[in-house]
């Protein structure tokens, strides 16, 4: 049996003739983008109460802010739906309170991207993926609210690659990066409860992420084993540009219930993974990472002309290094589907130790 | 649907405009004080020291006075930066080794010669497109600054010597000295 879609007509040539012109003007991220009109601008604008010239993000060295009317234009061209615009507001908003974004990370060598967890009813409304291939394609509120991040920063801030931008390789992320909490199969308090919010709000939290890693664990049911392998990621050398990490863990439902019933809440999985992301001095030493800058505080070796003891070698255990300043410099989220004993480590810029306060609540009209 | 409309400008409006007219070149270098602002990279103050010797070999300047910023990323804090240009009649600052403290370190020299100090802002030759993309936002196309071989990080102090040589007859053209 045949399907008949009755397909609407278009003229190709003039859309094409918009996306090129978009793409002349160096204003995209590399895909083409949707063309933005007043007439479509005016329905993004009509999901928020915000005014449209009122700055959701500055950069002031850069010379340069964001306004909700700039925020709208891109988010638009990104693909939003105008429906998703109060997480992307949201998102801002958040971003504004990340102390690496206004000074300078997102012109940094390291090349990191921004990663958006976002709770709350709004996921559902907006058909947010939470489950199987969170961080995969195929999910158009992800894929676009993501992506309105990356065409703000090029457009808006003016950080394009080989200009502003001079990371060194960058991430994948770059192109996207939001992700929906998997509060359904989540066997603990969804993120934003936990820093406050009433679990009925929505909310975004954002982040500033390079690596992705994923932490295959299929074969245990003991929590400790399954810190340890999380924790032995975390703590990897390669790493450590600073005295210390931080991570953002993804936990596939299928560990956190690992944990779960073993009456484990989320602070007993940041205390056992931050106990055992430790490196030895050995390990550091072998890697020429076992001393810190007095300038910088980068870790660099023992016999550099800036080099200072780093904290833990002025300790009671100076041959343990411990990757992470505080079982708080890990955030804990839930996201994938409920399938096998996978998990994702994301190394995080800026929380490292201090609860964050880069979330901010999704502010919908009516809502 | 037959409504055509323009198309937007999705970039972003500059936040303020300042003048793009480089400071006054003083005559002489004669009796000035020299600022050199460091940014904590690694050899910053090493180079700083080597230009200032350089300037000092040849010229009767008065005094070179040094600086640090807390924060390579980001350009200068106000307090220090009108310390900076309260004291110095010109300043030379480094080092750009980096994506955001080249563009940073290119954003302090044009500061500063808006405040009128004659600047000289040192990156390290991988960045000169940041360099060139921050004198653009900051509506300062123009702003002539130093770039020097990649990298400076990792030298030791014979290569900075040679870092410093290939680069000095352009400091002296840009703070406006006769070599």
């Amino acid at each position: 049996m045949s399907i008949v879609i009755d397909e609407p007509l278009a003229d190709a040539e003039e859309i094409r003739a918009a996306m090129e012109f978009y793409a002349d003007q160096e204003w995209t991220d590399g895909l083409p983008v949707v063309p933005v009109t007043d007439s479509y601008l005016n329905k993004f604008l009509a999901t928020t109460k915000r005014d449209p010239e009122e700055v959701l993000f500055a950069v002031p060295h850069l010379n340069r802010e964001c306004t909700v009317r700039l925020a709208a234009i891109n988010a638009a061209m990104a693909g939003c739906r105008p429906e998703y615009f109060p997480v992307v507001i949201a998102a801002w908003d958040a971003i504004a309170k990340e102390p690496y974004p206004k000074r300078g990370i997102w012109q940094s060598t390291t090349g990191t991207a921004p990663l958006l967890i976002v709770n709350g009813p709004v996921r559902a409304r907006i058909g947010l993926n939470s489950q199987g291939n969170v961080f995969g394609s195929g999910f158009r509120a992800n894929a676009t609210i993501g992506r309105a991040m990356r065409l703000t920063s090029i457009n808006v801030f003016g950080l394009q690659p080989h200009q502003l931008d001079q990371a060194t390789q960058g991430t994948l992320a770059k192109y996207s990066a939001c992700i929906a909490e998997n509060e359904e199969e989540s066997p603990w308090a969804p993120l934003h409860a936990e820093y406050g919010f009433d679990p009925a709000d929505s909310a975004v939290t954002a982040l500033v992420i390079r690596s992705c890693m994923h932490i295959e664990a299929r074969h245990t049911r003991v929590p400790e084993q399954l810190a340890l392998d999380l924790a032995n990621t975390i703590r990897r050398t390669g790493a450590l540009i600073h005295e210390t990490s931080s991570a953002l863990v993804v936990l596939g439902p299928e560990h956190a219930q690992v944990f779960a019933e073993a009456g484990w809440g989320k602070d007993d999985v940041r205390q056992a993974i931050y106990d055992r992301a430790v490196n030895s001095r050995a390990d550091l030493v072998a890697v020429g990472k076992e001393a810190i800058s007095r300038h910088t505080r980068w870790r660099v070796p023992a016999d550099h002309p800036d080099a200072i003891p780093d904290r833990a070698s002025q300790g009671d255990a100076p041959d343990r290094v411990p990757a992470l300043v505080s079982p708080n410099a890990i955030l804990l989220a839930v996201a994938g589907a409920r399938n096998a004993g996978v998990s994702t480590v994301i190394e995080t810029f800026g929380v490292r130790g201090d609860t964050p306060s880069s979330i901010a609540r999704v502010q919908e009209i009516g809502g | 649907m037959t409504v055509r409309e323009k198309l937007l400008n999705p970039t972003g409006a500059d936040r303020k405009t300042g003048g793009s007219s480089l400071a006054p070149r003083p005559a002489s270098l004669r009796g000035l004080t020299i600022g050199l602002l460091g940014n904590t990279k690694p050899n910053a103050e090493v180079l700083l020291a080597e230009f200032a010797g350089e300037l000092k070999a040849r010229y009767d300047v008065g005094e070179f006075r040094s600086y640090t910023k807390d924060y390579f990323g980001t350009p200068v804090k106000p307090d220090l930066f009108q310390q900076i240009a309260a004291d110095c009649d010109l300043v030379i600052t480094a080092v750009g080794d980096c994506g955001s403290c080249s563009a940073a370190t290119v954003a302090d020299g044009i500061m500063f010669e808006r405040a009128g100090v004659p600047a000289v802002s040192i990156v390290s030759d991988s960045f000169l497109l940041s360099a060139r993309a921050m004198a653009r936002v900051q509506n300062f196309p123009g702003f002539e600054f130093i770039a020097v071989h990649h990298p400076v990080a990792s030298l030791g102090l014979t290569e900075l010597r040679y870092r410093v040589q290939d680069v000095l007859p352009d400091v002296l053209r840009i703070i406006g000295a006769e070599a």
